[in-house]
């Protein structure tokens, strides 16, 4: 009897589970309709695209542009307001923007966080990508090139590629393709604590100032003033102690410029002599972390540190490092032009503090991130997302912004840094930010090949083992070598 | 004669019904069963067995979420055991464990006790709100309010060890330090939890068997030994399981803290696991070290209760 019980038990037991297998298998068979749909439809729009693609663009350019474009941002805010949504669609009324708010400490975790929206089939059509990640989105196939757009609408970009340094244009190319339009961008300058400067009887350094000028600045304000620290950095890979790497002439990989992109050059860059030399983006494709050139940098920073002369390295995005300096508890720091915003926020005011060049080591190049929003191959309203590039790199719609109204970046367009801009936060020397670009044009992007997630988690660990002394510079260096040439190995070919 | 009268019930309701009735009768309770425990089925089979399944799969494959996975059968497992780097994860781990877990039950377990003494009531409540407050604050928001504790240049922690002139320690950026700072974040936060598990079988304890051993004289430690730890011991056996588990899956707090360094010194396996799916897109990978951290959760929990029949002993 019991058994019999038992027996009728699993018999039902196995009929629930049959009856939920059925359920799931109805609902793959609904997915697997609409993805065979969905294909259909966009092999047709893609044989439209093919047939006609002028015809498109000037449909595009007539506001005829229609559907839903998802945009994935790094921030910290839940719910974003954008004044630039407005503008667009006051111009493509069919297209509503809905935001994709990614919260992260570096970007590396937020690509990681974009990957698994990918993973999850949730792929954005677009998704703000900086420097450290635009060779990774690039090779993986997970961005569009811009190419056949850009060729498409390039009288209407004319206004664009003027205003901005063909050195950041560059930096968002991958073998001879954009990717991207840089919309902002900053180079690892050195701000200065103006307040602790005058304390110590010390004037703003010229532009043309040494490693051992700072050095001297660095130890009058730790022993003429009260700050506990002259000079302080993070650990992490744009800023950190890479550009004292960049001004020993030194890299983590070999550099090298991709052939290609005399496309772009030649139709917007013709009369420009920094575009000269240009490639199709760069390549960085063997690692030379133990170099000697590399080596000293680190050895320099950790001596630094020794002598008392830096706080502890932390790890992460520079909050920390904004809080002492702000506080006057340390006198320089490493920073780009999103300083100034935020320093402002912090209640300094214009004159507390300014920006000079990097100082001259072997040389004064200087390294720099860039962002801007890379067009997903999976996005199935490309026109869309193409139409909303095209609109917000126009400069007035630039100026919407909120990052450029809070001056918590670079606008890489040349006209939009300006004193108006910066009158109200400072610097008051905000022309250094482009003249970083154009008096330095050996200036480069901080290394990023399509490696750039596991090498930054591998660079920081290693630093990290150097500056707490657990490691000296060249053994950990030797061992950053060593798992840069063995995540190569594994990841295969970049280029 | 409950008995009888249940035996007389039952042959009523035989007479009332034919054998037909009674199958359809136990068809449909079971049925009803069913129906209550589907909830608590679709739930476990969609967040638990099915995701075990799916990782036991996934760990046979190579994928990195953006081309098809391939098939590569055990090599992910023969990579792990010979990872360098991943076997430091499961030895930072298991130091973490024993340390994490034998702070917790030996503070809990004091704080529990310190309770049962006299002391006023708003006094007491005051306290067991306070051990329990930290369990109510989020992992990661109490790990950044530590990180600026523990900071070696700024941090309140070095401030006042400097009042009584002991020189600034590396709380983060030394290995062995940054473990215990990692170790006293986490034990901070989950306290509570293994509190009240502590403080439920301290205030059972029978007033007869105490007051007994007051009568005999049995004080201080050898009371603690041989009276109260015994009768807590059911307890603490369920916090210690508890306390393991979580331990195990620890992540938080050296994530925010030190991303696992200096070096791999606070390197934890989920870390490992996050790091190598996530970050490095070897999702067959990640999927291998979860499987094993399974395994072994489930080993180490099935012999804390082999081992508890020679120390819990159950009223």
């Amino acid at each position: 009897m019991d058994q019999s019980r038992h027996r009728k038990g699993w018999k039902a037991l196995l009929a629930l589970v049959a009856l939920l297998a059925l359920v799931a298998a109805a609902c793959a068979d609904d997915d697997a309709d609409t993805a065979e749909d969905e294909q259909e439809e966009e092999a047709t729009e893609e044989a439209v695209d093919d047939d006609d693609g002028e015809a498109d663009g000037e449909a595009a350019a007539d506001g005829e542009v229609e559907g839903t474009l998802r945009i994935a941002l790094f921030t910290d805010e839940d719910s974003i307001s954008d004044p630039r949504v407005e503008s667009f669609n006051e111009v493509y009324p069919d297209v509503a923007v809905e935001f994709l708010p990614i919260s992260a400490v570096d970007w590396e975790d937020y690509f990681t966080a974009v990957l698994a929206e990918v993973a999850a089939g949730n792929t954005p059509d677009l998704v703000a990508v900086a420097t450290e990640g635009t060779q990774l989105f690039a090779a993986e196939g997970l961005g569009h090139p811009l190419d056949e757009f850009v060729e498409r609408d390039a009288e209407e970009l004319e206004d664009y590629f003027d205003d901005v340094h063909p050195a950041l244009v560059e930096a968002m190319m991958y073998e001879g393709s954009l990717y991207q339009f840089p919309d902002d961008w900053n180079a690892a300058n050195m701000y200065l604590n103006t307040s602790l400067l005058e304390e110590a009887g010390l004037e703003m350094p010229d532009a043309d100032w040494t490693k051992d000028d700072f050095e001297d600045y660095a130890r009058a304000i730790a022993e003429e003033t009260d700050a506990d620290f002259g000079y302080g950095w993070t650990n992490r890979l744009w800023g950190s102690w890479m550009p004292w790497i960049f001004a020993n002439d030194g890299n983590l990989f070999t550099e090298e410029r991709a052939p290609g992109g005399e496309w772009l050059w030649e139709r917007f860059y013709a009369e420009d002599p920094a575009a000269e030399g240009r490639g199709g983006g760069w390549r960085w494709e063997e690692p030379t972390a133990n170099s000697p050139e590399v080596v000293e940098a680190l050895e320099y920073v950790v001596e630094l540190r020794d002598e008392g002369l830096t706080p502890a390295v932390e790890i992460g995005g520079g909050e920390l490092l904004e809080g002492f300096f702000a506080s006057e508890q340390m006198g320089m720091t490493p920073a780009g032009g999103f300083w100034a915003g935020g320093l402002a926020g912090a209640g300094m005011e214009p004159g507390d503090f300014d920006v000079q060049l990097w100082p001259e080591w072997e040389s004064q190049r200087h390294q720099f991130g860039t962002a801007g929003f890379v067009m997903t191959d999976d996005s199935e309203n490309k026109e869309a997302a193409w139409a909303w590039i095209k609109h917000t790199i126009q400069r007035e719609v630039m100026e919407l912004r909120p990052e450029h109204q809070a001056n918590v970046t670079t606008p890489v367009r040349r006209s939009m840094v300006n004193d108006e801009r910066y009158a109200d936060t400072g610097p008051a020397n905000w022309e250094t930010f482009y003249a970083t670009l154009d008096d330095h044009p050996e200036t480069a992007p901080i290394p990023a090949p399509p490696i750039a997630n596991p090498m930054t988690e591998a660079f920081v660990r290693w630093t990290q083992l150097a500056v707490s002394g657990a490691e000296t510079p060249q053994e950990a260096m030797d061992g950053l070598q060593a798992e840069l040439e063995e995540i190569l190995e594994a990841h295969g070919d970049q280029y | 004669m409950a008995t009888d009268t249940s035996v007389a019930e039952r042959r009523t309701l035989r007479t009332a019904f034919s054998t037909k009735d009674m199958d359809g009768l136990r068809r449909r309770r079971a049925l009803l069963g069913y129906v209550f425990l589907s909830p608590s089925i679709v739930g476990i089979s969609i967040f638990t067995a099915i995701p075990i399944v799916v990782a036991l799969l996934l760990s046979l494959f190579e994928w990195n979420l953006i081309t098809d996975p391939e098939f590569v059968g055990l090599a992910n497992y023969e990579r792990l055991v010979s990872d360098a780097r991943t076997l430091t994860t499961f030895l930072n781990t298991a130091i973490f464990v024993a340390l994490a877990v034998g702070l917790q039950l030996g503070i809990a377990l004091m704080l529990a006790l310190g309770l049962q003494r006299a002391m006023p009531g708003w006094l007491r409540v005051g306290l067991r709100a306070a051990y329990v407050f930290p369990l109510l604050t989020s992992a990661a928001s109490i790990s950044i309010v530590l990180t600026y504790t523990f900071n070696e240049s700024f941090g309140i922690a070095n401030y006042y060890l400097g009042l009584v002139g002991i020189d600034p320690v590396p709380w983060l950026n030394s290995s062995p330090y940054a473990l215990f700072a990692v170790v006293l974040t986490f034990v901070w936060h989950q306290l509570g939890f293994t509190f009240l598990i502590i403080l439920g079988g301290v205030a059972s304890m029978p007033r007869d068997v105490l007051d007994a051993a007051d009568v005999d004289g049995a004080a201080g430690w050898r009371r603690l030994v041989h009276i109260t730890i015994p009768l807590v011991s059911p307890s603490l056996l369920v916090a210690a399981v508890m306390s393991f588990i979580n331990a195990m899956q620890v992540f938080d707090q050296p994530y925010v803290m030190t991303r696992g360094g200096p070096g791999d010194s606070t390197r934890t396996v989920v870390m490992g696991i996050y790091d190598a799916a996530f970050r490095n897109l070897e999702l067959g990978y990640g999927a291998a070290i979860s499987v094993v951290l399974f395994v072994l959760i489930l080993l180490v929990t099935a012999l804390q209760f082999r081992l508890s029949t020679r120390w819990v002993f159950y009223q």
